[in-house]
């Protein structure tokens, strides 16, 4: 069976926001916005069929949760703030850390300013490792003070919250400028945490949407009854089921049971992470490869890489990792229709 | 430079455009092809490395070969000249080639290639994973006329671009887990920044990058930078490049929308992250800087017999299933054949600031690297990865000193690199601003290089990784030899210190001539087989070693060598049988493989895939499945009795946890657990054999990396005993619940720094263990019998959970497991890697229940004879690498009571029903 509306909609907003910079003087308008009227514009436009820049205030921490038992932990992030224009969504991210972290919908033209706090517990992990958690993004644009990574890498800073191994914070803050030309889905993950390389396998990991600049906001993903972020890892999916209406996310952890109306289009954000390479089936469903007209019904992908897909739903049935052995361990979930 | 925005209505209307531009060129470029003619000559390089050179016989070779930029349509004809050694082609996947043979030694080939598509395209010496080595390079066809590729501007627009408008470009090649980089300027003049090099621009530089991988995939990300998913309009950061061989190009503009920076780029692997697989992309602001790029390690730089000592030079290591040579210098032979008696292809020396470079070529399996110990002080240690992967890796060292480097999962896989300092006379064992001293993995820190401890590590160190040091029973004769090159090391009592710490060479130690002899054979003959591992054994009918040696036990003859070489059988490790005794199941440690293996003649029954690296397989005496321990990974396969695939995993750590990497499980009696040791989290790991996890009990009170590797369970399950590799103890675990009861220190006797034993643990017996590995009780309950790598065994009484006993073993002793003695009671088979002969201990000889007076009933050699049956010739190696050993019948309990009656009839009412007694 093969069901596909449209384009998906990550590999649009390039032309349109093409067509949008020709239009409009955006530069002069990030200007206005950032001088200060950003709070009355958005209550204004709130709800106008119309694209404006935002600014997003956003504030985060890092925990260690989910003891397995036996005293093994994870790491998780958790959203604590975010405003938009002043507005505060908080409501729509769970108020405990989970894996994934918060998924943060954005739209080009956006700013974002992130704060990060740290509330990892000290004793945490062993002694002489780097205790700072940072926030390294992909796919916006940022100056290097906002990269998320150590001074051995950036050569500036540790630019993370907490006892980096030169460079100490109680907390940081991250610019990102959501410029032109990055819609898409992204990670983001920890780039500090033990070492250079940071604790992304260990659960500090997230996402950001950024939806086209020419899509109507609020509602720019209009078009999707449900959107689900799958991050497959090692042994298994860590999904994040997303309410287009509410906003609201949830249904975090391992190889959830995804739910959509049926006859309705629903968005799929893969991202991998670890050190396995993955090939993603969602059984009987097929769609199109992101930029082309390929319909396939599978995609290899690999750690950080990003694919996203829409299908209209139709049937109930699996989404699977055909990897050997994480198959076999049973790297699968439910995607019901109903 | 031009910038033209070209804009998309439709994302259809783009793709006929290019269509039509495609069809165009296509026309247009055919008749204008062109032919481009070069000389290539495969050489070896300093290190032993290999490479392709273009130009005369004077050129030096580079890795990456030299890139070959050319046009859609045109030909490509390549005469190579083969100096190398070994076989060397010219393979392009993707190109059509008009010869796919490879020249020989001193030989020439012609290769004639069309290139008809555009694209990025590797091409490599398709040698049997030689390639790695550095026999791989970029052909890039671009189209004819017009841009060819486009980049994300920072404003958001796709800009395309013509040649003419690329500031620089770089061939980055992805192998093992190192990058290997070439720049070419505009005007195509192509500069080697060969390993791990840091690559510079200017800001708004445009710039093209040609990611290219050979062997094991990645992915490349680069941040802060975004570019186009090949031939589409969407922007990617990140991009697969998949097992084998894999291209991606792509154009950024240096810096466009985030300034200049030190942009990390790096594998998204987190292994190969670990692994060091990462560089700098420093981006300078226009006028502070001018985006020159920094060379990285080369294979001429400064290491020993480097030709340009100016350099940061770069040694290999090569990561093989061969055995001793597991980290195998590319350079061995030479550095074998060197004046100072190196019997050891797995030592490299190099000066401070050069680096190891690690290639996972020559390996069927996973592994890590990882530091076993380093010179006090150094930076960059311990060198380690989170999880077993297939790559490589590559590290920086800058402290002279010995490092080792071992693979977690294999733990006798050693490399070693000392960095020298060439301003004193000697190697430097150890950090000289520190004394000399080392530190090691377990936590020890400060270990004069003088001490016992040192010395013996040394001492494993030259036996593992020779062959020749190894004790050959067949021969009779036994020689040990060290290199006789001078060392520093820290001080008394070891070698003859002089003034600056110069001390004796290492081959003071060596053994000249000494006689051996296999010893008798127990008088009281076993019951059945004993079927040994011998896992390096290497035969003429295939590539990969090992066999499987099967001993008459009522004779005491090597009755069968199984070496299956219709599956190239890599490393068989270890076995057990099926309920009527009529199947063997074996792992192959190096691969990724589990064979059944008809008991009575020896054949293939099937081969398997169980996952990576498999080590140890026992059935459940419940009803006769599978559990394989996936060593590699984190889980327990089940093959369903019957059956012959996988049908589940069975998770050895919950979701998202650092993998356990079980290697030599048990199960309960009853076949409701599985109980594993996780030698990648240093705990026992519990399990229901349906699945659940019960309990998770760190080993070695916390000492980091304390390597549980085998366990041991008491008949009735009551208590779990896990020998601790690295640590040199016995964890004694509650079967029911997990709980630790006790940790048995294994080297209490032994004085590390002087060498003495003594019984300082006063226990009433001088036993140690040092490097234990199997631990198995006897079926009825009485003893551990535990066999350390070190050249002990030693006997636990599992009434008091005391040593009462040490028992000498050969140099790598393994594999320990129990079969039934004639007539009642037990012997304990002991294997050895080092040495050929099998080692039998009656753990009681009396019968009276009391195992302190447990001896060496004899020993049998595993070298094949004329009445051999066998399904390979033994060509090298004959009977070592004893590791898994299994005695049929399998006489524990719970399984003994399963075996048919033809078998149970050998058996005495006791052995029958070991717990019932
Ligand atoms: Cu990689
Ligand atoms: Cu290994």
């Amino acid at each position: 069976m093969s069901f596909q509306i449209n384009q998906s909609s990550c590999d649009m907003p390039l032309s349109q926001s093409a067509i949008e910079t020709t239009k409009i003087p955006y530069r002069s308008f990030c200007a206005r916005a950032a001088a200060g009227f950003v709070l009355a514009m958005s209550i204004s436009f709130i709800g106008a069929d119309k694209s404006y820049a935002a600014e997003h205030v956003i504030e985060m921490t890092a925990k260690d949760i989910s003891d397995d038992g036996f005293g093994n932990k994870l790491l998780a992030y958790q959203m604590l703030s975010h405003k938009i224009d002043g507005l505060d969504v908080t409501d729509r991210y769970s108020n405990a850390p989970t894996i994934p972290g918060p998924i943060i919908e954005l739209t080009e033209g956006d700013k974002v300013k992130l704060t990060l706090l740290n509330a990892i517990d000290p004793a945490y992990p062993v002694a002489g490792a780097s205790k700072q958690v940072s926030v390294h993004v992909h796919g916006v644009h940022y100056k290097i003070l906002s990269d998320g990574t150590l001074r051995v890498i950036n050569r500036k800073l540790d630019e993370g919250a907490g006892e980096g191994p030169e460079d100490t914070f109680a907390s940081y803050e991250y610019e990102w400028d959501v410029a032109p030309g990055t819609a898409g889905t992204w990670p983001y993950h920890d780039h500090n945490y033990e070492n250079h390389n940071g604790s992304e396998h260990k659960g500090l990991f997230g996402a950001i949407i950024v939806n086209p600049a020419a899509t109507p906001r609020p509602q720019n993903s209009y078009k999707f009854s449900k959107e689900y972020v799958l991050y497959l890892g090692d042994d298994a999916f860590w999904g994040v089921e997303i309410d287009s209406t509410t906003k609201k996310q949830t249904k975090h952890g391992v190889n959830p049971t995804l739910n959509a109306p049926k006859n309705t289009d629903v968005r799929f954000h893969l991202i991998a992470l670890g050190t396995d390479l993955h090939n993603f089936t969602l059984n009987n469903y097929k769609w199109f490869d992101p930029g082309t007209h390929n319909l396939i019904n599978q995609v290899a992908i690999g750690p950080l890489e990003k694919h996203v897909f829409v299908i209209r739903s139709k049937n109930s049935t699996q989404y699977v990792d055909n990897n050997f052995s994480n198959k076999l361990l049973g790297m699968k979930g439910r995607f019901i229709v109903d | 430079m031009k910038e033209q925005i070209i804009k998309f209505n439709k994302h259809i209307a783009a793709m006929a455009v290019v269509m039509l531009f495609a069809v165009g060129f296509l026309s247009s470029s055919m008749a204008m092809a062109a032919v481009h003619s070069f000389n290539f000559t495969a050489k070896t390089l300093p290190n032993g490395q290999l490479g392709y050179a273009t130009g005369g016989s004077d050129a030096e070779a580079v890795i990456p070969g030299p890139a070959l930029f050319v046009k859609q349509g045109d030909t490509i004809q390549v005469t190579l000249t083969n100096s190398t050694a070994v076989d060397v082609g010219f393979n392009v996947p993707g190109l059509v080639n008009s010869n796919s043979a490879k020249a020989t030694p001193g030989q020439t080939q012609n290769y004639t290639l069309h290139a008809n598509k555009t694209g990025t395209y590797v091409y490599h010496g398709d040698n049997n994973g030689k390639e790695l080595l550095g026999l791989f390079g970029a052909i890039i066809v671009d189209k004819k006329n017009g841009p060819i590729d486009s980049f994300v501007n920072g404003d958001g627009s796709i800009v395309p671009v013509t040649q003419a408008d690329i500031d620089k470009q770089f061939v980055l090649f992805m192998v093992g887990s190192t990058f290997w980089g070439t720049e070419i300027s505009a005007d195509g003049v192509q500069k080697p920044l060969w390993a791990a090099p840091n690559l510079g621009a200017v800001e708004n530089d445009l710039v093209r990058f040609h990611v290219l991988a050979i062997g094991p995939g990645h992915t490349f990300h680069l941040h802060a930078h975004r570019w186009l998913k090949t031939d589409t309009a969407t922007v990617i950061d990140t991009k697969l490049l998949n097992d084998g061989t894999d291209t991606h190009s792509f154009t950024i503009k240096a810096g466009s929308g985030v300034g200049p920076g030190d942009w990390q780029f790096h594998c998204h692997l987190i292994a190969h992250m670990e692994a060091g697989m990462h560089g700098s992309f420093r981006v300078d602001a226009a006028g502070s800087g001018d985006g020159a790029s920094v060379v990285g390690a080369s294979p001429y730089g400064n290491i020993l017999l480097g030709a340009r000592p100016s350099e940061p030079g770069v040694v290999t290591l090569e990561v093989s299933d061969e055995p001793a040579s597991w980290f195998r210098s590319p350079r061995g032979d030479a550095i074998v054949g060197l004046p100072f008696d190196i019997k050891s292809k797995s030592l490299e020396v190099m000066y401070p600031g050069s680096s190891v470079n690690f290639v996972m070529s020559d390996t069927n399996g996973v592994h890590t690297i990882s530091s076993l110990l380093w010179p006090t002080g150094a930076h960059h240690m311990p060198f380690d990865q989170s999880a077993a992967y297939r790559g490589g890796g590559i590290v920086k060292l800058t402290t002279p000193g010995l490092y080792v480097f071992t693979c977690k999962v294999h733990p006798y896989m050693f490399g070693a690199v000392i960095v020298d300092d060439p301003e004193t006379e000697g190697l430097d064992l150890g950090n000289p601003a520190m004394d000399y001293k080392i530190d090691l993995v377990t936590g020890i820190t400060g270990l004069p290089t003088s001490s016992d401890l040192a010395v013996r590590l040394l001492r494993t160190f030259f036996v593992a990784t020779s062959p020749s040091n190894w004790q050959d029973y067949s021969t009779g004769i036994w020689n040990l030899k060290f290199p006789t090159l001078p060392v520093r090391i820290s001080g008394a009592p070891f070698g003859n210190i002089q003034d600056g710490g110069l001390a004796l060479a290492l081959s003071a130690l060596n053994v000249v001539d000494a006689p051996l002899a296999v010893g008798a054979a127990p008088e009281k003959p076993g019951v059945g087989e004993v079927w040994v591992n011998t896992q390096f054994e290497k035969t003429a009918g295939k590539y990969k070693p090992g066999t499987t040696t099967v001993v008459d036990t009522t004779n005491w003859t090597v009755k069968r060598k199984v070496a299956l070489p219709e599956i190239n059988n890599n490393n068989p490790h270890n076995m057990w049988t099926n309920r009527d005794q009529s199947v063997i199941y074996q792992t192959q440690w190096f691969d990724t493989k589990l064979s059944m293996i008809n008991r009575e003649t020896g054949a293939l029954i099937k081969n398997i895939t169980v996952g990576n690296t498999p080590s140890h397989v026992v059935t459940l005496p419940s009803n006769d499945d599978l559990t394989i321990a996936i060593n590699g990974e984190n889980g327990v396969a089940i093959i369903p009795a019957g059956t012959t695939s996988v049908s589940k995993m069975l998770p050895t750590q919950a979701h998202g946890h650092t993998s356990a990497n079980p290697h030599g499980h048990w199960v309960s009696a009853d076949g409701t657990k599985i109980v594993t040791p996780n030698i990648n989290t240093n705990d026992i790991g519990i399990y229901g054999a349906t699945g659940g996890i019960h309990a998770r009990t760190p080993t070695g009170n916390n000492a980091p990396g304390a390597h549980p590797i085998a366990i041991g369970m008491m008949p009735d399950s009551s208590k779990i005993y896990a020998a601790n590799l690295l640590h040199h103890s016995l964890s004694v675990v509650d079967g029911a619940n997990g709980a630790l009861l006790k940790t048995i220190n294994l080297i209490a006797d032994y004085n590390p720094i002087d060498g003495s034993f003594a019984d300082n643990d006063g226990n009433g017996a001088i036993a140690v263990g040092v490097l234990p590995i199997q631990s198995p009780v006897s079926p009825d309950g009485k003893a551990v019998v535990i066999a350390a790598t070190g050249g002990q065994i030693v006997i636990v009484d599992t009434k008091t959970d005391k040593i009462v006993k040490m028992l000498p073993c050969d140099p790598g002793c393994h594999g320990a497991n129990f079969g039934a003695k004639e007539g009642g009671g037990y012997y304990a088979y002991v294997t050895t890697k080092f040495g050929n002969r099998l080692t039998v201990v009656d753990i009681d000889p009396d019968n009276n229940g009391d195992i302190s007076d447990a001896h060496i009933a004899g020993y049998v050699s595993l070298v094949d004879t004329p009445s051999t049956a066998k399904d390979d010739t033994v060509s090298s190696l004959p009977g070592f690498g004893g590791q898994g050993v299994l005695a049929v019948p399998n006489v524990y309990n719970g399984w003994v009571q399963n075996l048919p009656d033809v078998w149970k009839s050998g058996l005495t009412a006791a052995q029958r029903n070991p717990v019932g007694h």
